[in-house]
């Protein structure tokens, strides 16, 4: 049979892959050294923040693999799949679930992270924004969603493992790559599948913009009721 | 059973014998009040080590001797058994294996005090570099017992 080189993953479904792996890794690693490293969590959130919101435009303006609509693992297609009926490119719906775990969690950890503190130095960037109480709620909530985030991997990397394995499917490399070899059937169903460049530029001034309104303390100047704990001490004489 | 009222007994003495600064509560809120006033000197530090602009050499010695000066305090003495339950300023979130691993409480807390001592030093050099270095050992020192005795979440 026929075998053809079939581009499937665009470069910033890979390089947005791969950078999370390293922001997930680091921002664990870094809190859980603390002192001096407990600034780069900070900093490693801000990158996750971007990659998450980027990854989320990318869902609606990006490449047909990347648009959310493309793969959203609905009953039918899950049906399909369980089948063995399932025919496409880019995520089976299986794997459409995990990417959505992924996010959704991956999510939850960033989000409750830019209102959270670690009641030592560390505190969200949103942190100003909210009572005490409800931050630590918030701390919480982000130390359980990374532990049901590090689950979800956990499953995502057993999967890998067994479709290595069992199918034979190496689906690490077209992750590097971007590219597999598919028999030529498949080729069918390659329209012209490209999103716009501007469609990427955009979501990129998007991203920047969402990043630079958390991290660049623009909401927590304008909404702020009280102090920002970094502030200055005061010049008082006594 | 006669083992059982021994062990209570005992213990009683024990804690009879410690001087404990008063009831439960008391306790709970004092020790609360410590930390809080060492967060607040703690994190004016924070603020001038991030912003060099407002970095002044007296006013992270004053910081970090009140730091010291709170470590150097006693602060053991408000850790009386009881006291992982109860309500200060809030619900303490002392975790109970603290009065089940004391060798480790122990050695977390020495370790602050050592740490705070050593950081109100190197904070009479001026030098923003040393300084940075021996806050990051510091601010450890209060996640490492953190991690190990305190409640992730507010109780």
């Amino acid at each position: 049979m026929q075998k053809q080189k079939i581009q499937i993953w665009d470069l910033p479904i890979r390089l947005f892959h791969w950078l999370l792996v390293i922001t997930i890794a680091l921002s664990y690693l870094t809190i859980e050294i603390g002192g001096i490293w407990a600034d780069w969590h900070a900093r490693l959130g801000a990158l996750a923040l971007g990659l998450i919101v980027f990854r989320v435009l990318w869902g609606f303006f990006g490449n047909k693999q990347a648009r959310f609509s493309q793969f959203f693992p609905t009953p039918s297609r899950l049906i399909q799949y369980f089948k063995g009926q399932w025919q496409g490119l880019g995520h089976s719906p299986l794997g459409a679930l995990a990417v959505f775990a992924l996010l959704g969690l991956t999510g939850v950890v960033v989000i409750t992270g830019l209102f959270a503190n670690d009641d030592i130095t560390l505190f969200g960037p949103l942190y100003p924004l909210i009572d005490q109480s409800l931050s630590d709620w918030m701390t919480g909530v982000h130390a359980i969603a990374f532990n049901a985030l590090l689950t979800v991997i956990g499953l995502h990397l057993l999967a890998i493992f067994f479709y290595w394995l069992v199918k034979k499917n190496n689906l690490i490399k077209p992750m590097l790559t971007g590219k597999k070899y598919l028999e030529i059937h498949h080729h069918t169903d390659q329209t012209k599948a490209e999103a716009k460049p501007v469609y990427f530029f955009i979501s990129i001034a998007l991203t920047l913009l969402v990043v630079w309104l958390t991290f660049g303390n623009v909401l927590t100047d304008l909404l702020a009721t009280k102090p920002v704990p970094q502030a200055p001490s005061s010049q008082s004489q006594w | 059973m006669t083992k059982l009222s021994l062990l209570l007994t005992s213990v009683v003495l024990l804690n009879a014998g410690l001087s404990h600064a008063g009831p439960i509560e008391d306790q709970i809120k004092y020790r609360q009040s410590a930390y809080s006033f060492i967060g607040w000197n703690t994190n004016k530090i924070k603020a001038q080590l991030d912003k060099p602009e407002t970095f002044s050499k007296e006013e992270v010695i004053a910081a970090a001797n009140a730091i010291a000066a709170a470590a150097n305090s006693g602060l053991g003495a408000l850790y009386g058994s009881g006291t992982d339950q109860g309500e200060g300023w809030r619900k303490t979130r002392l975790k109970s294996e603290f009065f089940q691993k004391p060798d480790e409480a122990k050695k977390l807390a020495t370790t602050f005090n050592l740490e705070a001592n050593e950081f109100a030093k190197v904070a009479e050099t001026g030098d923003p570099v040393q300084i940075k270095v021996k806050f990051g050992k510091l601010t450890q020192s209060c996640k490492a017992c953190h991690d190990s005795f305190r409640e992730k979440d507010p109780k």
